[in-house]
């Protein structure tokens, strides 16, 4: 049986067109989140980066943020500048290519800079007014700061991990740090 | 055993409904994509894409100007993206498809505080996506770009929006030739920098 729901999942998870599934968030009976799927044919809102070598050797998110939303929110918080209920936001980390100097970078053809290199993990958050009302209505969780394959489901993480920076510094713009995110305010394709 | 059995059931009925729903999906993308080949002029111009958000996000190298003494060559941020079913025949067969198009979508850092053009954030030291600066495009088409190892290169402008409507094709000497010197074993596209084309 288990083998089984290991295949199941797998078929949902791997290739690129084929996994283009889940519109908003599922969660089991005891209220944990299940990994979703698809996400890398949403919409791409931005990747920050915060690379290890410019954090002592160990950003908290390492190091590339690639941040992921639903076209129909995607739209949605562009025409009203909030996001609707069941919005799913996912966060995958990925790694910079090691390069020579201090801060991480290395030289390559198009310059100096961060290139990425593999998959190291995936961030989620969730909005839910009912379930997740004494965290201005969002739920964050965690499937793992590693590389694949994530962890097929999540608690809510406390506020004290993740919600608290989202109050403190963006909870005028519905929790989410849309000042990274030019796509989501600008006029464009 | 009775309530793991219970458990295991509900779950493979959410893998099931998951997995329809992933299906049923896969068409309507595929779809909404096969209207974004590339599209020329009659003097052979390419039109300024369009729907590349709606492609897959493949990487986003960064080259910030803070560290190529102000004045990178692809400033700043490279968002690039691809439609998904040319990825996947790459994943597959190692090369893609005639009539594939990637997309590089520039942004500028947001406002830097460093001298290497990074700022700090509550999530840490870094960079962000500031202004959209610009569109780069590839187009393969083995007989229109026999020369350039069956890639076409384009600038649709390195600047804020609003970006050239066409673009013509560059010379050898702007483009190809760095992607011929570098990544023509991985079918002239950088496939070292996106792990999504690398499967991982």
């Amino acid at each position: 049986m288990t083998v089984l729901i290991g295949a199941m999942l797998t078929i949902v998870v791997i290739g690129i067109s084929q996994s283009n599934g889940q519109k908003g968030p599922v969660f089991t009976k005891d209220g944990n989140l299940v990994l979703p799927t698809g996400f890398r044919q949403w919409i791409f809102l931005g990747g920050p980066i915060t690379p290890n070598g410019l954090n002592g050797g160990n950003a908290p998110f390492p190091e590339f943020h690639n941040v992921y939303v639903e076209p129909e929110n995607f739209r949605y918080y562009r025409k009203n500048s909030i996001f609707p209920e069941g919005t799913v936001l996912v966060k995958e980390l990925v790694l910079t290519q090691v390069g020579p100097y201090p801060d991480g970078s290395l030289d390559s053809a198009s310059g100096r800079g961060f290139f990425p290199s593999v998959l190291h993990g995936l961030d989620v958050m969730v909005k839910d007014s009912q379930r997740f009302s004494s965290t201005n209505n969002w739920g964050f969780f965690t499937f793992g700061h590693q590389a694949p394959p994530y962890k097929p489901m999540a608690k809510v993480m406390s506020a004290g991990e993740c919600a608290y920076c989202h109050i403190a510094s963006v909870a005028k713009t519905d929790m989410v740090w849309v000042q990274f995110y030019p796509v989501l305010t600008t006029k464009t394709e | 055993m009775q309530t793991k059995q219970y458990v295991a059931a509900t779950f493979v009925g959410i893998a099931v409904l998951v997995a329809s729903v992933a299906l049923f999906r896969t068409k309507s993308a595929v779809a909404q994509t096969e209207r974004s080949a590339a599209v020329f002029t009659a003097d052979g111009k390419m039109q300024l894409p369009t729907g590349y958000r709606r492609w897959v996000f493949v990487g986003a190298p960064l080259t910030p100007n803070g560290l190529n003494n102000g004045m990178a060559n692809f400033p700043e941020y490279h968002h690039v993206y691809v439609e998904a079913q040319n990825a996947d025949a790459y994943l597959k067969t190692g090369t893609f498809p005639e009539g594939t198009v990637f997309v590089k979508e520039l942004t500028r850092v947001l406002n830097p505080t460093f001298p290497d053009g990074s700022r700090t954030e509550p999530s840490g030291r870094g960079y962000f996506n500031g202004e959209f600066n610009g569109i780069d495009v590839t187009v393969k088409d083995s007989k229109r770009f026999s020369k350039t190892n069956g890639w076409g290169f384009f600038t649709f402008g390195h600047h804020p929006q609003p970006y050239d409507q066409t673009a013509a094709e560059k010379t050898v000497t702007e483009c190809a030739g760095c992607h011929i010197a570098n990544v023509a074993k991985t079918d002239m596209t950088w496939v070292q920098f996106y792990p999504l084309l690398r499967g991982k």
